[in-house]
């Protein structure tokens, strides 16, 4: 009886490992085929040209873009991101600064600092969003708009903000972050070389930590000096270089960042705009893009281009990560099981499979799976249950790839852009890239856990992003 | 499963080997770079004395001095400040060093973006075989960018084939891009009757058409109006709406009938620009179909119709005012908020 009982253990034992070391699997490799997809694009991009040139190349047939900046509690950093903003390199654009009812007074300091006077403008009540307190416009520049509405969170304050913009083409940008002079020329690009199908772009997110900040501008590119946002830089190198620009390669990018995204107005109305109180509205917004053009069989490219580059603050303690990971991943869960028909569903072909299939392995099952292998792999191995082998191929999932993913992300950094101004700095991202495997990954997939956790208790709360500011942070 | 932790061990110690060396690559880098800001330095400072002192043979030697790479990028960035007879005396200097030659070797070698560059760096040095550099990018270089680059160039130094065999080299994916529109206005007058000639072939893109509709209404003037006139009939909604703008530039005998028929079309672009144009030409005769406009479906179309109006001074604004006082209404609402546009009183 009991040795039935212990052969029945066994069984689950096995079965149970080989599915956390079949989701490893799937996951790695998937990484490694990212790595040599975004390898083989980016060494087919042409490299980057000059400021300069980009003015004189695409200066005369640049199309408007309308740059939202939804503002919730900015006071801090705001007057500074929204100079550094009107001092950006384009021929065309206009800056909306939403503030989504602030409790600070974030929209005091931006009439005190520009003296906006209230303005009426006549707009297209294209997405819903909640009521309009007042436009304000500043008689010191004609560029500027700032839309005072009451609270409704980040997508309805994008919203509105779309509604009252003119432009053809919209960037969204967070409040706290700051644009490279050049990244609306760079982000823009696509959209002149081919300007009927392209209808998303995204660009790279750089962490600004540690870097030396003055007037809204990042004068010198420096690693952050805590551990924790460096290890940070080097997450989303992986993110942005490798992953993003895998998947743009081949037309099937789902996500486009919130923090800095640039889209063709008339696709995103007739896709309702941002879907209000989403956890991860930027990544909803892409899946409803794909879908919408799929539907009507129109040609389409959403791409993510490395060079044009957004500087944000990344948080420095363990809380505020911890609820910015959970937040993501509860994002990433909502979304995949509000289009959840789009999975493996051919109507939708590479979207539905690679795409949602991603999706699926690294963002659905992945977590769970690795946390559970943390715990019972190297129990099952003590007990006797599992041989060393599989406790091996475990920690070789887990670790040792890991390391060989990172640090290839930096060797496509290094190899094609190069934009970390020193060799030291290379050495350092090079221990950061290994050192995160060892505490740091396993942390990150505590907190996307507990993301699914609360994604399951319906939890929808934000949770509070504690900003010191960074110009002030580097002061 | 040991394969599993072989391969990842093997994977990730080549990576990290490839890494150092990567490193060690940068440090060497690094060093060359300062050489090279050195070197840059020389060259501006050399361009900058001979503006002054006008010795050709202090600045070859200057140029010739340095790699021919960093002379050809100081250089061109100099020479783009510079204006007539001094402009002329540097590029004699750079022919006499033989940069052209460098640039046009850059042009058949260099990356995607070298070349790119080197096309727009050719027409500015304007040597005697520039053109047949760019031509011979123009018709076999792989990449459309670098194609499309050439031809702004060639037009630039006055040698673009026929506007249908550039496009025909350019390739149809590249016409999609909107860098067109800048060859296109960059054309000569005296090549405007090929822009025409492309604007009127149904076979072509309807963006091209457009682009060259657009080019042609901003240089050819009230000449090309009945060309302009003709085009509204087309059966591409994007050339039409072009037309219309056109028309709306150089206006035309017939354009309060041409326009008053467009306000009707069934594509909302069309409508936005006939009514935009009507604002333009400040036609009050059009008062009536502008505001049946204003309770058009599309927002754009009726602040374009809107704005029309109030574009025909004090009888638009009575009007406008009269509809908003009306009953609620699409366009009651429309005619208040372009009525309430303006700094809040």
């Amino acid at each position: 009886m009991i040795a039935d009982w212990s052969q029945e253990v066994v069984l689950a034992a096995t079965i149970l490992s080989w599915f956390i070391i079949g989701a490893g699997l799937a996951q790695t490799t998937i990484y490694l085929l990212q790595l040599v997809v975004a390898g083989y694009a980016l060494s087919q991009r042409p490299p980057v040209a000059r400021s300069a040139l980009l003015w004189q190349r695409y200066g005369d047939v640049a199309p408007p873009i309308a740059l939202l900046v939804p503002a919730y509690n900015e006071a801090l950093n705001v007057v500074e991101s929204v100079h550094s903003m009107l001092a950006l390199e384009y021929p065309n654009f206009e800056v909306v600064v939403i503030n989504d009812g602030s409790k600070d007074d974030t929209l005091q300091r931006l009439i005190d600092a520009f003296k906006l006077v209230k303005f009426h403008r006549p707009y297209e009540e294209a997405l819903a969003h909640q009521p309009i307190r007042g436009v304000y416009s500043s008689p010191m520049t004609e560029r500027l708009f700032v839309v005072d509405k009451e609270n409704g969170g980040k997508a309805d304050a994008q919203n509105a903000g779309i509604n009252v913009c003119r432009a053809p083409l919209f960037c969204v940008i967070d409040g706290d972050s700051i644009l490279e002079p050049d990244a609306l020329m760079r982000a823009a690009q696509p959209f002149i070389d081919d300007p009927e199908r392209t209808i998303a772009v995204g660009g790279t997110i750089r962490i600004a930590n540690g870097s030396r900040i003055e007037a809204g501008r990042v004068r010198e590119i420096r690693l952050p000096s805590r551990l924790l946002p460096l290890f940070q830089v080097v997450e989303y190198l992986r993110a942005f270089l490798m992953a993003r620009l895998a998947w743009s390669s081949i037309n099937t990018l789902m996500l486009v960042s919130g923090a800095f995204g640039m889209f063709r107005r008339a696709e995103v109305v007739a896709v309702g705009g941002f879907t209000k109180g989403s956890m991860g509205e930027d990544l909803d917004l892409v899946i409803k893009l794909h879908r919408y053009m799929r539907d009507r069989k129109r040609k389409y490219r959403i791409q993510f281009i490395p060079e044009p580059v957004c500087w944000t603050e990344a948080p420095e303690t363990l809380s505020v990560l911890a609820r910015q990971r959970s937040r993501w991943q509860r994002g990433a869960l909502e979304c995949f099981f509000r289009y959840r028909s789009m999975l493996f569903n051919p109507r939708y072909g590479r979207v539905g499979f690679l795409g949602f299939g991603h999706i699926l392995v690294v963002d659905v099952l992945g977590p769970v799976a690795e946390v559970l292998g943390y715990v019972l792999m190297p129990a099952f191995w003590l007990l006797g249950i599992l041989s060393a082998e599989y406790l091996l191929a475990f920690t070789a999932l887990i670790f040792i790839y890991g390391v060989c993913v990172s640090v290839s992300s930096l060797i496509l950094e290094e190899a094609e852009l190069q934009r970390f101004p020193r060799a030291r700095n290379l050495a350092v991202l090079t221990a950061a890239a290994v050192i995160e495997n060892f505490g740091y990954r396993q942390l990150n997939n505590f907190w996307r856990v507990k993301g699914c956790w609360q994604f399951l208790r319906g939890n929808q709360g934000w949770g509070e992003m504690t900003r010191t500011g960074l110009g002030g942070a580097k002061k | 499963m040991w394969y599993i932790w072989d391969l990842s061990i093997l994977l990730s110690a080549l990576c990290l080997v490839i890494m150092l060396l990567l490193i060690a690559r940068r440090v060497l880098q690094e060093r060359r770079g300062r050489a090279t800001a050195d070197q840059r330095r020389q060259i501006l400072t050399a361009l900058i004395a001979f503006s002054e002192n006008r010795d050709r043979e202090a600045l070859k030697a200057a140029v010739l001095g340095v790699p021919a790479g960093v002379a050809i990028d100081a250089g061109f960035e100099f020479i783009s400040l510079l204006r007539g007879e001094e402009r002329d005396d540097v590029l004699v200097a750079f022919n006499e060093c033989g940069l052209p030659a460098r640039v046009a070797r850059q042009l058949r070698k260099g990356n995607v973006a070298e070349r790119i560059h080197a096309a727009e760096m050719l027409a500015a040095l304007g040597s005697d075989d520039a053109s047949a550099s760019l031509l011979s990018a123009l018709s076999q270089d792989r990449a459309r960018e670098v194609r499309i680059a050439a031809a702004i160039a060639l037009c630039d130094l006055g040698s673009l084939p026929l506007l249908g065999t550039a496009l025909d080299f350019i390739g149809a994916a590249g016409q999609r891009s909107r860098r067109l529109i800048e060859l296109f206005r960059r054309f000569p007058r005296s090549r405007f009757n090929e822009l025409a000639v492309h604007a009127s072939r149904v076979d072509a893109s309807p963006f091209v058409r457009a682009a060259t509709i657009d080019a042609l209404a901003r240089a050819g003037g009230f000449g090309f109006a009945d060309f302009f006139a003709g085009l509204t009939g087309d059966a591409a909604p994007e050339v039409v709406a072009a037309a219309l703008r056109a028309l709306g530039l150089t206006g035309h005998a017939e354009a309060p009938a041409i326009l008053k028929r467009a306000m009707a079309n069934d594509d909302w672009d069309v409508r936005a620009a006939a009514a935009e144009s009507a604002g333009r030409l400040g036609l009050p005769e059009l008062t009536a179909p502008l505001s049946a406009l204003m309770d058009d479906e599309i927002w754009t179309v009726r602040y374009a119709a809107a704005n029309a109006l109030r574009s025909f001074g004090l009888s638009g604004e009575r009007l406008l005012r009269e509809i908003a006082s009306a009953e609620v209404s699409r366009s009651q609402r429309t005619a208040s908020l372009i009525l309430a546009e303006g700094p809040a009183l």
